[in-house]
């Protein structure tokens, strides 16, 4: 540490006078300013200002909100397409988060074996990361068509007639829900290699000396030791998962009959800026933040009892 | 547990579901329109072609809408990056009677998502008179917690000495920030300047709201109207081509960067720990 230090050599030492002039708590100030700024302006604003939006009936035109009270939220508490949004979107976080990170983990473990050609799979793994979203819808509307692209062997050789996954009111859901686990099997699964590589080598070898066998060693020494990474990447993913609008804007915009592969922000946007609804559209954004945050809490709290700490 | 032609064969298996979407786009972007549609389809086209690419330039305007994301992304990744340096050295390093009550602040932003804070917003933008400009673009996504707090630690860990070193000296904090602190961070700020961009240049729901005329939209939105419009609609080898060149910069930034950022982090390594 000492002799690092010492090697640290400024190219312009100056004499004391700038810090003497200037206060440290002023520069502390001025350079808490712009974030602090911008964390009024853009964020600690519009979320109370959201929460008085949506105690009001306005369309964004009318010179102000009308105050109507709780009359949005009780509205949306007895609107069926609320109902069927919020249950869209926990189908949809959770089929991708748990099937996702499940495949992902085993995927991560046989990542983490010592053969060669390793990295050219890591490299196939990691495409769904460098497709952005708006893309990767794209593809999919393509790759799920019945006529055109690979499917369509399938169909031709199971000799059934070709599904059209996104034209179906049942179905449409589960086809966004598939490229939701893509995405996310390809982001965990570089996450949980990586906290494999990371893994003591020392306690594993340790183990196998001890005649473990793997089957032992992964269920008693690399899952304890991985969860911290695993309930990590839960709440992370299911948070991530619950905000889903590209793919839903993209594939189906909800339908093909509304609201039958809507999720929660895309009914948001279309309460918004297809309805004109501000006050209905900012009553379900505060109850998408209290979904959020039910989320972290119930998380966090589970966690405690069964991530291993150490 | 596992030998070693059956994790092959399910590593094949995977891949397989989690590659063929990239592969898929890029065979269909090189065919010419006949084969797109062709039974049974061609894995790899007979006739590769470019034209594809010159159409969907035709169809819309893809060099505006590159030029709005390199501009909204790159200028809201730098800015974010930048204030995000100044104020986790503030809250690392400098004396402030109310610092734990501001860091707090700045912390629980992270449990607002953006979603309860887009319509004020938006309202805001058009007060401003700032729709369709790249200041909606830029301003209102740049302050980020997530930076702050990552850089805050990562600042808490160096070497006490290396600051108190530099102050001794006699540098001011700008010059004890840019001379020792950042060179000592170079992978933590590279990976976390890697992560912004990637965000902004992805972002699909901001840059939908604040923009309406399509000069201004960004690639991500073009791709989306594209397939809205007669030319690219149904023509999905334009589609595929459009969609391949808004993930290019995606693809090299990564390619640079992962060489880079492997770099940095083995000479931290060694600085660190001597090894």
């Amino acid at each position: 540490m000492i002799e690092q230090s010492a090697a640290v050599h400024l190219s312009h030492p100056i004499s004391a006078l700038p810090s003497k002039k200037f206060p440290e708590w002023l520069t502390f100030l001025l350079w808490c300013a712009p974030n602090l700024l911008l964390f009024l302006v853009f964020t600690y604003y519009p979320f109370f200002f959201n929460i008085y939006i949506s105690l009001t009936k306005w369309n964004f035109l009318n010179p102000a909100p009308i105050f109507v009270g709780v009359e949005n939220y009780l509205r949306l508490f007895q609107d069926s397409d609320f109902w069927r949004v919020l249950l869209n979107t926990l189908v949809y976080a959770f089929c991708t988060v748990f099937i996702a990170q499940t495949l992902a983990f085993v995927l991560a473990l046989l990542l983490n074996r010592p053969y060669r050609g390793m990295t050219f799979f890591r490299l196939l793994v990691f495409t769904p990361q460098v497709t952005i979203g708006a893309a990767a819808a794209l593809i999919w509307i393509l790759l799920l068509d019945p006529q055109q692209g690979p499917l369509s062997i399938l169909y031709h050789w199971l000799e059934i007639p070709g599904l059209r996954w996104l034209a179906n009111s049942n179905t449409a859901l589960w086809a966004i829900i598939l490229v939701g686990i893509w995405r996310e099997c390809s982001f965990s699964a570089i996450f949980f290699w990586a906290g494999l590589q990371n893994l003591s080598s020392e306690v594993l070898d340790a183990a196998r000396v001890d005649g473990a066998s793997s089957w032992v060693l992964l269920y008693r020494i690399i899952l304890p030791l991985m969860t911290p990474m695993i309930f990590f990447l839960m709440v992370s993913g299911l948070i991530q998962a619950v905000k889903v609008f590209d793919l839903v804007a993209i594939m189906s915009e909800g339908g093909p009959v509304y609201p039958a592969s809507a999720t929660f922000v895309y009914h948001l946007y279309k309460l918004a800026f297809r309805d004109f609804q501000a006050g209905s559209a900012s009553a379900l954004a505060i109850i998408f933040f209290v979904l959020i945050f039910g989320l972290t809490l119930v998380q966090l709290k589970s966690s405690q009892r069964w991530v291993h700490h150490g | 547990m596992v030998n070693k032609w059956a994790t092959f064969a399910i590593l094949v298996f995977f891949c397989f579901f989690l590659a063929l979407p990239y592969f898929w786009m890029i065979s269909t972007a090189f065919k010419p329109l006949e084969e797109v549609a062709a039974y049974p389809p061609h894995w790899l086209p007979r006739q590769p072609t470019l034209h594809n690419f010159a159409l969907a330039w035709q169809a819309a305007p893809f060099g505006r809408f590159t030029l709005n994301s390199v501009i909204s992304a790159g200028i809201s990744c730098i800015l974010q990056i930048f204030f995000a340096l100044l104020m986790g050295y503030a809250f690392a390093f400098l004396k402030f009677p109310a610092k734990r009550f501001l860091f707090m602040a700045v912390i629980a932003t992270m449990l607002i998502p953006e979603e309860a804070k887009l319509i004020p917003n938006y309202t805001t933008i058009l007060r401003l008179g700032w729709m369709n400009t790249y200041t909606a673009l830029i301003i209102p996504t740049v302050a980020h917690a997530f930076p702050v707090f990552v850089l805050f630690q990562w600042f808490r860990s160096l070497p006490r000495d290396l600051i108190e070193a530099a102050k001794v000296d006699g540098a001011s904090h700008w010059q004890t920030l840019w001379q020792v602190v950042v060179p000592a961070s170079r992978a933590v700020v590279l990976v976390l300047t890697l992560y912004s961009f990637v965000n902004r240049w992805n972002d699909y729901f901001w840059a939908l709201v604040v923009t309406d005329k399509l000069a201004m939209r960004t690639l991500p939105i073009g791709l989306a109207y594209l397939k809205g419009t007669q030319e690219g609609g149904n023509q999905w080898n334009l589609l595929m081509a459009a969609a391949l060149f808004a993930t290019l910069p995606l693809v090299l930034l990564f390619l640079v960067t992962q060489k880079l950022i492997l770099q940095e982090v083995q000479l931290i390594r060694k600085e660190r720990f001597g090894n």
